[in-house]
Order: C-alpha cells, then structure tokens, then sequence
C-alpha cells in the first residue's frame, strides 16, 4: 500500500455570515487550499472529491456535495458526501486518504462545510440533536450540552476534575484563537468570564461550549509522486485510525472517557509507528472544555486523573511541552460541523510547513488531529509527519 | 347489590400548593369559601399521568398486576385530548393487557361516582380498575380558579372481601349555567348566581340522600362531592347529615376543588382513616347526583409528599398562563408512528434480554451490548426503582426545543442516566427528572413516573421519568 501526502490545505473564516451560502464558503476555502500550494498545481489534476456536511437547516440534503465541487468549477469530478456528524470532516479527509494509498486515486479533494447562522436558534438546536441518539437520549431532555454536562459531572466524581480545570481549556484555546485571523471568537477570556459565565447545562457554562458557526475548509490529498513534484518536505498522512461507538451515552461503556477516541488513537499511532510522545502539537475535538480533558487521556497524553491539571499547568499552552488546539479549537475558531475535521487538517499544514504565524510552534514536525462525532459515536485521528526535516 | 367490592384504593395528588393568601394578595380577594390551599398539577402533570400514578398505587394495595385486569374504566372531565380512547394509553402505562371493556366517563363531575359505580357492575371476570382523574380550572380571577385544585384515586374492584357497595341511588333535576364549559375552552366556566347555584347542588344531593333506604345518620363518614369548602356542608345539613361526618373525611380544603376526583378521595381518605361505612355522594351539574352507602374496609395507598409551596408567578407558570406554543424548527423529530414503536419502553421501561449472553439491553433492539450477536431479546419490563449514574440540569439554551414549553412553565430540567438492575444484570437507561420533583444524585436511588413528555403535530406523549422515592 502507498503513502497519502498532505499536498495543501485551507480554510474559509469560521463565524455567524447569515448571507453567505454554502457554496460561496466552500468557494473561500477552496481558495484559500490552492493559493497554500504552489502556483503550478492545477485544480484539473484532481481526480476525486470527498466532502463532510451535517445538513444543519436542512439546506440540500441531497447532492451538497456535487453542488459545491461544481460550484467551484471541479465539473464532472466524482464527489461523495460525507456524513458522521461533527466527525464528517475527519472521515472525509479519511476517505481521501483510503483513495490515494489504495491507488484508485492520485489526487483527491478532502472538503467539509456547515452553514449554521441563518436559522433560529431553536432550530439550530433541532439539528443539532439529529446527531445524537434522537428516540432516547435527546427525549430525556437532553442536546449535546446536556450530554457533555453528565459525562462532566461523572469525570468530576470520578476524577476530581474541577470548574476551574474546565475554565482553563477555555482560557487556553482563547488565547490561541486570537491569535488565528480565520477565528469566530478571536479574542481572549479570563478564568473568571469561564466560571461566571451563565450555566447551560450545569457544570458546563457558555465559555465550556464551542459556538455555532458557518464556514468551510479544505485539503488536497495526493500521492508521494504528486507531493514531490511540488516540494522536497512533503507532509505524510503517517497514520489514520477511527472506530465507532454507541450512539447514546447511556448505552457505552464508560461515561468518562470516549472509547471511539481511544481506538481511533491507537489504530493510528500503530500505522504510524509513533506515540503520543513523538508528537509536537495536536488539533482536538473540544466541542466543550470536558472534550478536550476527555481527548487528553483517551489519546494517551496522560492518565485520565492527570488531564485536569495538564491544562491548568500550562503543559497544553502554545508555549507548553504538548501545544494543543494551537488554532483556537471549535471553543474559539468555531465549529461549522462538516468543515471541523478538515479545518483541523488545514491547522495542521500551516503548523507543519511553518506558516502558523504567531501560534506557530516550533521546530513543529510530528502533528496529531482528532475529530468526534456526537458524544462519541464516530471518531478519528490523523497523525501527520512532515518528512525531510533535519 | 352486588357482591363485588373494592380491594385496593390508590391515590395520587401534585406535590404543588397555592394558599389561598397568595390568591388573595394577587387579586384582593379569594373567591373560594373553605378552602386554605389547592393542589397545583406539575408542568408534565396532568389527569392522565395522575391517573397511571393513582391506578399504580392502587394495584399495588391490592396486590393485583396491571396485566391481570379485566376491565378499566377512565373518569376525568379535563381529558388531555377531547377526543380520543385514553382508556388505551393509560392501560398501557398501567401493563393493563386486554381489558373486556374500556369505557370513559367524562363530561361532568359526577363521572367519577359513575365509574365507580359501573366497576362494581361489571361481569365478575377479574378485577377491574377505576381510575378517576381531574385538573379543573377556570379564568385567573375566577371562584373555579381559586377553588381548583388536581388529584386522582383509582379503585381496584374484585370478586370480594373489601370495601362492598351497600346501596345506591341517584336524583336529577334541570339546572342549567351553573357550572359549564363550552365545547372549545379549557376553563370552565358559572353564572355565579349564589342562590341558583346552592338550590342547583343541594336539591339532587338531598334529593339522592333521601332516595337511599339507609338512614344517612347511621354511617362514619360522608364523602360528599365539594367544589369549594361550603357546599357539601350545606346540602349535608338539608339531608340530615351531621357536618363532622363530612368534615371526616373531607379533601377539599387541602387539595381543592378536584372534580369528579372529589367524591372518590374523600372515600379513599374515609377508608385510610378507618371508617367502615360510608356516605358518598357524587355531583354533576346541570344537576344530578349518584348517593351510594359503602361498607368494609381495603388497603389504600395514599403517597406521604412534601408539598411544594408556590408564589403566584410560578403558579401562573404551571399553569400556562405564560408560556407560548413549541418553536417552529424541523429535524431530529420522532415520528409518532417510531413514537408507538417504542410504547412499551416510554411507558413501562420495556427492556430486552440477550438470548446468547442474558445481558440487558434499552431499548431491546439491534445486536446485543455485550456479545455483539444479533439474536433476540426476551422482553424483560425493568423495576419501578433504579440508581442515578449522572445527573446533570438544562437551562433553556442546552434543551432540544420540543422541552420549551415545560421549561417555560417549570424551569430549568432535570437530566439522568439511570441504572436498572435485573437479577446479577444491569441497564442504563436516560431518563428526564420529573417536572416539581426534588434533585436527584449520583447514587440516588428514584422511582419512575408516568409524565407527559412532549407535544408534537398535536399529540401530547407520555413517558417514564424519574423522581426520588416516594415513602
């Protein structure tokens, strides 16, 4: 089996543009891809396109795929659509990679997309339950905060986790997202403004919960023979790994630990031939501050006891030992669902080709991305080695 | 007479209260002689959920499984629906299987003696359960409204051995507007001319008294129908009926003015306190009067609670007053064709057993949790007691909207997941916290309560949800 190659990867702004279309986004991030590769790769060269989308509004819930890939001018380029809810942008980028190292393909379009701010919040919350186990679990009262909410209060009792751990994630990813332009919530917020902050569903606060955002994100997945033609330091999808799960919390095994996350992780360490301690930063699925304490332990940073006081010592900061969500994360650059996971990836090539600006880690070689469906339903991981480095 | 007599008496009222003090201070006057505080339904409270909670607290005193039941009967005149056989879903909340007859009773006040009365005329075939259930209510600054109160009682009727119909008689004379409720509104509604009004309840209630062979003087207690604390004393003393003996078993100061329920729970409270021979009289207006002497004694389950006291906005919260319709949305809706799939799980916690492995699994479809084989699940109904594992609480932004209009009348809610246990086998199951019921722990062990859900495309659904155990 060949190797699959990050040749470029990009993102529209994430934030509320109630006026934009789908389409007009996926067209910004499309952009934004080809203008991070070199000027002679020509977008006919591609030969397959993936996307991830939810449907939020119920906006095209046939076809969103081959309506944005011919909208940006790909005529005639298959296009599958991806759904695994907030993991369809992992999964499409994940498909992009099985059509290269399969052979079937040798470049392929890995894209995500949501438009989210021009329907009412209520239906917006609507939506959002379809994601869930919609006939029990969101029949008990219950949307994605109020599930996060019970996995919070059992990893507090089991754990000791505190408000204050869960408001450090907050404050971390903040200050990491002001200082990304493509941002929703570009700006900093103070361990205060997280624990103050009016309660959603208890222990969480709006400051523990990601926004509803619009935008899009893309990436090109080629072969080793189409990366080198472009560049000496070509980026290598080293490992991909994902699992599925149940989708109701209450029918899983553990509430306190998402074990789609923690199967994902080891299947793509294992095709990578690396751990947790070769990485240099990692994208995580922190659709609340508890997701990002969850993903600490399930993806083997550290033991679950320990994940509390990772982020509240500084260790997952940009200038940390294990820099995490270097982007802002979905708390501060936003969630559009389909275009996370891939948003994810596009974080990733700016961080390993050295264009991550003022949150641009060091000497960044190894990277991991990690994207959640639900509360743990769907789940994958991406680790990405830029090769060529001294 | 028949031989048939009542075994088991359940009773059901909401942990809300109103004083009369609080109406008084609201309005500047209170409109409702003799009563002190009212019982106030919870938001996912109404005469059905009242009534599977009564009818279980019945079957249980008399020792008789739901499936066992021959017949049910169904008395309330604030129906959910105006127009359905809620018999059907009552009956599957209570695990009533095939009942030989189903009628309802409804349409006015009397129609809870009335069930009463015809569950002790039914064939002999098995036992029958008689559920009375009523919310009233009435404009905010009427006497229906201050008086209205909420409760239910169902009554379990065997072959023989309880409480035994002595004799029965009933009076009727027209007396329209008195009490009245157009075909369109849910509050009911009086002329309010005190005269006609008193002549209207105390001539058919003497009229039915007077109709009996007994001497009235001759019982323990007088379980007349009172909708507000003066009336029933009135037409007690034009039939000769010594005013303590209302006062024995009497609910109406308490809990309100409760319908056709109102008669039923002060025999239900005459039984509990022991008295072996009753008077009671049911009422309707318009005007006519069931009189019935009862004698013997039964079980009779009647829930210790911890009322809820509450000030005036909530109360107008409750009772919808201020809250508007679901928001307009779309997606993640259960259909109400997947919403009777699923029936035995809402109602009863229908859960499975893996044919392979005997582990449980909720809802029992799919490949079994534990073995992954897709067989079959035997169904296995989980126990009316479980452990809270999480708990958390939902503001108004982290609830799915179909939830606006509870959380509009009743707050913020209440989230579990909550494990059942089986023999050496173990279900998690979430589950909502009951709407006026204190928090729950992790922990905790709750009970589970029938309580309407949710109103989709019109249809009110009902499910289990939890609340902490009841003594």
């Amino acid at each position: 089996m060949r190797d699959a190659y990050l040749l470029g990867a990009g993102q529209s702004d994430f934030g509320a543009f109630p006026e934009r279309s789908y389409r007009t986004l996926f067209r910004d991030a499309f952009e934004a891809t080809l203008s991070a590769v070199p000027d002679e790769f020509e977008a006919d060269r591609i030969d397959e396109a993936v996307v991830g989308t939810l449907g939020v509004g119920g906006r095209q819930i046939g076809l969103s795929g081959p309506a944005v890939t011919e909208h940006v001018g790909l005529h005639g380029v298959p296009c599958t659509r991806v759904e695994n809810a907030c993991a369809a942008g992992g999964y499409a980028v994940r498909q992009a990679v099985q059509a290269v190292r399969s052979g079937m393909a040798d470049v392929v379009l890995a894209g995500g997309f949501e438009s989210m701010t021009d329907v009412s919040s209520d239906a917006v919350r609507y939506w959002l339950g379809v994601s869930g186990d919609t006939e029990y679990e969101r029949l008990a009262g219950t949307t994605f905060a109020g599930v996060y909410a019970q996995m919070t209060d059992a990893h507090m009792r089991t754990y000791g986790t505190t408000p204050e751990h869960l408001a450090h994630v907050s404050v971390k990813n903040h200050a990491n997202g002001a200082h990304n332009p493509h941002a929703h919530l570009g700006f900093e917020c103070s361990l205060d403004d997280a624990l103050d902050a009016p309660t959603v569903a208890d222990p969480l606060t709006v400051y523990h919960c990601c926004p509803v955002s619009d935008g899009a994100a893309c990436a090109f997945v080629v072969s080793e023979t189409v990366a080198r033609e472009f560049t000496d330091t070509p980026i290598r999808v080293a490992g991909v790994g994902a699992s599925s799960d149940r989708v109701g919390l209450a029918q899983r095994e553990t509430y306190t630990a998402v074990p789609a996350s923690r199967r994902a992780a080891e299947t793509a360490y294992d095709d990578a031939g690396l751990r947790a301690a070769d990485l240099d930063f990692a994208e995580v699925h922190d659709c609340f501050a508890i997701a990002e304490l969850l993903a600490y332990a399930d993806l083997g940073f550290c033991a679950p006891e320990e994940a509390g006081e990772l982020v509240a010592d500084g260790e997952t900061a940009l200038d940390g030992s294990l820099p995490v969500n270097t982007s802002g994360g979905l708390k501060s650059k936003g969630h559009p669902i389909g275009a996370t996971g891939v948003g994810q990836v596009a974080e990733a090539f700016a961080q390993l080709t050295g264009t991550g600006g003022e949150r641009q880690v060091d000497d960044a070689t190894v990277g991991l991305t990690h994207n959640v469906g639900g509360s743990g339903g769907a789940a994958v991981v991406h680790v990405f080695e830029r090769e060529g480095a001294a | 007479m028949t031989d048939r007599a009542i075994t088991g008496i359940g009773v059901a009222v909401p942990r809300g209260r109103i004083d009369a003090d609080t109406i008084e201070n609201a309005w500047g006057r209170f409109e409702a002689t003799g009563i002190d505080t009212t019982a106030v339904p919870a938001g996912d409270e109404d005469a059905l959920t009242l009534g599977v909670e009564a009818g279980e607290r019945a079957l249980s005193a008399a020792s008789v499984d739901g499936g066992a039941v021959s017949s049910l009967a169904f008395a309330t005149t604030t129906p959910p629906l105006a127009e359905e056989d809620l018999t059907v879903r009552l009956g599957s909340m209570l695990g009533v299987e095939e009942a030989a007859r189903r009628p309802t009773f409804t349409g006015s006040t009397r129609a809870g003696a009335a069930a009463l009365l015809a569950g002790f005329d039914f064939a002999p075939e098995g036992p029958v359960l008689v559920v009375v259930a009523d919310c009233p209510r009435g404009e905010p600054d009427s006497a229906i409204e201050h008086a209205a109160g909420a409760g239910a009682v169902a009554f379990v009727v065997g072959p023989a051995g309880g409480v035994r119909l002595v004799e029965h008689a009933a009076a009727e004379e027209p007396y329209p507007g008195t009490r009245f409720r157009q075909a369109v509104e849910h509050d009911v509604r009086a002329i309010d001319v005190r005269s006609y009004d008193r002549a209207a309840f105390v001539e058919p209630v003497t009229a039915a008294i007077d109709g009996l062979e007994a001497d009235p003087s001759g019982v323990d207690a007088a379980a007349i129908h009172a909708p507000d604390g003066d009336l029933p004393y009135r037409a007690a003393k034009a039939a000769n009926v010594e005013p303590d003996l209302v006062d024995r078993c009497a609910t109406v100061a308490d809990l309100g003015d409760t319908g056709a329920a109102s008669a039923p729970l002060s025999i239900a409270r005459a039984v509990a306190d022991g008295h072996d021979r009753i008077l009671a009289v049911g009422y309707g207006s318009g005007a006519s009067a069931d009189a019935l002497v009862l004698a013997g004694s039964c079980p009779v389950g009647w829930p210790d609670i911890e009322p809820n006291e509450l000030d005036y906005p909530s109360y107008l919260r409750r009772r919808g007053d201020l809250s508007g319709s679901p928001p307009a949305g779309g997606g993640a809706s259960v259909s109400v064709p997947s919403w009777k799939r699923s029936l035995p799980q809402r109602h009863r916690l229908v859960a499975g057993q893996c044919d392979s492995c005997g582990a449980l699994a909720f809802p029992p479809e799919g490949a079994c949790p534990r073995c992954h084989e897709l067989g079959d699940f035997a169904a296995v109904t989980l126990p009316r007691t479980g452990t809270v594992e999480t708990v958390t609480t939902v503001g108004q932004g982290g609830a799915p909207p179909e939830f606006a209009p509870l959380q509009q009348r009743s707050g913020a809610l209440g989230v579990t997941i909550v494990a059942f246990r089986v023999d050496d086998e173990s279900v998690s199951v979430p589950l909502q916290v009951a709407a006026d019921a204190e928090p729950v722990e992790p922990g905790q062990t709750v009970a589970t309560v029938c309580r309407h859900l949710y109103t989709q495309e019109g249809v009110p659904r009902y499910a289990r949800k939890v609340r902490p155990e009841l003594v």
